[in-house]
């Protein structure tokens, strides 16, 4: 079951008109392709994807691009709309969304429930956590992985036993609590959770009986402690790098941060490794080409340390730690720096841009200057508290001064 | 069958006490609703009926029961649907499945139910949910 419903106001204007697992990452992908390419590498291949708001685009996104399970093999990703089967209301909470969904588990009868986010940035072969949770015959198993004291306000936290289970558990905790040892890190939940599906059915419905926020973290763990053995499964991180990767896309400057991973030479987040393929959806296109090498006019196509998406052409001018998506247009003696330029803009002559992000079919007009007066900015468009400027889709920047 | 209290409308009071606790029976067959109607009133509850799902969702607003006892074959909407959304809009109101069938306890959302009596000319278990159902609903407050 992956949790697609969330609003992502905290990601607005880039959810202006998408929901948040289908906002764009990393050139060619959406934010839901990197959970939904882990449940296939795992050979999981029965998923439901629970939608909410403005769930058009990641409808569409999923019928081009993940239509690739068979149904002859009782295979499928069902895309589930909120179906008011016992109220007029949205979820209230993601225990909310399983309930009003009990229906869908039923026709299915499975054995074990994954609930996964649409909205995480991570590699885990679920495979083994299911190992985890049978080995513990656990009702209840959480992923969790070390995370920095600070970051842990805004995650759930869990502290173990000996034995890894779980003997107390907070959401979004004012003083986290650190892991014993390591007063540094705590053990937050990634927002993984494996259930045995009667389990769940029955804390679920329990759990709409009170006054709750009917969420899993706030509500249902906190309260499984006492009556199920609820153990955590300590991420074994298939990105395989010194520090393990995983990451909630919260705000606009931790999806900014998580997009620069995958520029560095060698970057924190592998998209090159053919044992861990994420897939997508991709339209044909093109080649990405530069064009022009005239050292002596400035009007050479450079592009460094950058993802160049299929359609791109840079011609003429500089592109410097930036992700182009597919068919970006950069035209001559343009700068763009530290930048994520979506889908179709284009860029004139002599524009720079510094720290943007630039959503899909935005022109930018000849010699604008875009990040570099906060002042000016701010009064066009979002700019986060780190300075990060964001230009919406399909916003229009001729009239503007 | 003694019947000591008063009639007001179709509906039967054992005393005027404020703890007289409503029970909302929900039954479409109209034999068994009298049936319930006249076997409950003599437990002292103050009892409503509804004949579907529907009629029920619109009684429990209307009339806030402390306890529904629920059918699920229904026509408009069977018992199932109703106790869903009586959780979702009433989720302190106990409610008892009260069935011909054992099959439903298979359904997920039967388990919502804070009990399930197969039907029976013998109203004695039925009775007995009702009054678990309803004290504890004392001892939680409700």
């Amino acid at each position: 079951m992956v949790l697609a419903g969330g609003q992502g106001e905290r990601l607005h204007p880039l959810t202006k008109d998408r929901a948040k697992p289908a906002v764009p990452f990393g050139g060619i992908y959406r934010l839901i392709d990197f959970t939904l390419s882990n449940c296939l590498n795992s050979g999981i291949r029965k998923i439901n994807v629970l939608t909410q708001y403005k769930s058009y685009s990641l409808a569409r996104h999923l019928r081009m691009g993940w239509s690739v399970f068979n149904s002859e093999l009782n295979e499928f990703l069902e895309v589930i709309p909120p179906q008011q089967r016992y109220t007029e209301r949205w979820y209230q909470g993601t225990a909310d969304a399983i309930f009003q969904n009990i229906y869908s588990l039923e026709l299915e009868r499975p054995r074990l429930v994954l609930i996964l986010s649409g909205d995480h940035i991570y590699k885990m072969d679920y495979r083994e956590l299911i190992r985890a949770h049978r080995d513990k015959e656990a009702g209840l198993t959480v992923a969790c992985v070390e995370a920095p004291v600070n970051d842990a306000r805004r995650l759930g936290v869990a502290q173990v036993d000996n034995d890894s289970r779980i003997t107390g558990f907070q959401e979004k905790p004012l003083n986290p609590q650190p892991m014993p040892g390591d007063p540094e890190h705590c053990l937050a939940s990634m927002g993984v959770y494996l259930f045995d599906c009667g389990v769940l059915v029955q804390r679920v419905i329990e759990d709409m009986k009170t006054d709750s926020d009917h969420d899993f973290g706030k509500n249902i763990i906190p309260r499984m402690i006492e009556t199920d053995r609820v153990y955590a499964w300590n991420f074994k991180d298939e990105n395989r790098k010194t520090v393990k990767y995983w990451r909630d896309i919260g705000t606009l400057d931790s999806y900014y941060d998580a997009n620069m991973d995958l520029v560095q030479i060698d970057p924190l987040f592998n998209l090159y490794d053919e044992g861990w393929p994420v897939r997508t959806y991709q339209h044909q296109r093109p080649p990405a080409k530069t064009a022009f090498e005239e050292p002596g006019t400035g009007r050479t196509g450079n592009v460094f340390n950058s993802i160049m998406s299929s359609g791109c052409i840079v011609s003429g001018a500089t592109v410097r730690r930036s992700i182009l998506s597919p068919s970006v247009f950069v035209h001559s003696y343009a700068t763009i720096e530290d930048s994520i330029l979506m889908e179709n803009v284009e860029v004139h002559r002599h524009a720079r841009i510094r720290r943007a992000i630039i959503d899909k079919q935005v022109a930018i007009p000849e010699e604008e200057e875009i990040g570099y007066n906060s002042d000016i900015d701010r009064k066009r468009f979002t700019v986060t508290e780190s300075g990060l400027v964001v230009i919406p889709k399909g916003m229009s920047l001729r009239n503007t001064p | 069958m003694q019947w000591s209290g008063r009639r007001v409308g179709d509906t039967y009071f054992k005393g005027d006490d404020a703890t007289v606790k409503t029970v909302l029976v929900v039954e479409d067959h109209k034999h068994e609703r009298i049936l319930y109607e006249r076997e409950l009133t003599a437990e002292g509850y103050r009892v409503i009926l509804a004949e579907n799902g529907r009629e029920a969702l619109q009684k429990t607003q209307e009339e806030r029961p402390d306890a529904v006892v629920l059918d699920i074959n229904m026509p408009q909407m069977d018992g199932l649907e109703a106790l869903g959304r009586i959780l979702e809009a009433h989720h302190k109101t106990p409610v008892i499945i009260n069935t011909a069938y054992s099959s439903y306890k298979g359904s997920f959302m039967s388990w919502a139910a804070d009990a399930y009596v197969i039907k029976s000319s013998d109203l004695t278990e039925l009775k007995d949910r009702l009054r678990e159902a309803l004290s504890r609903g004392e001892t939680e407050g409700v």
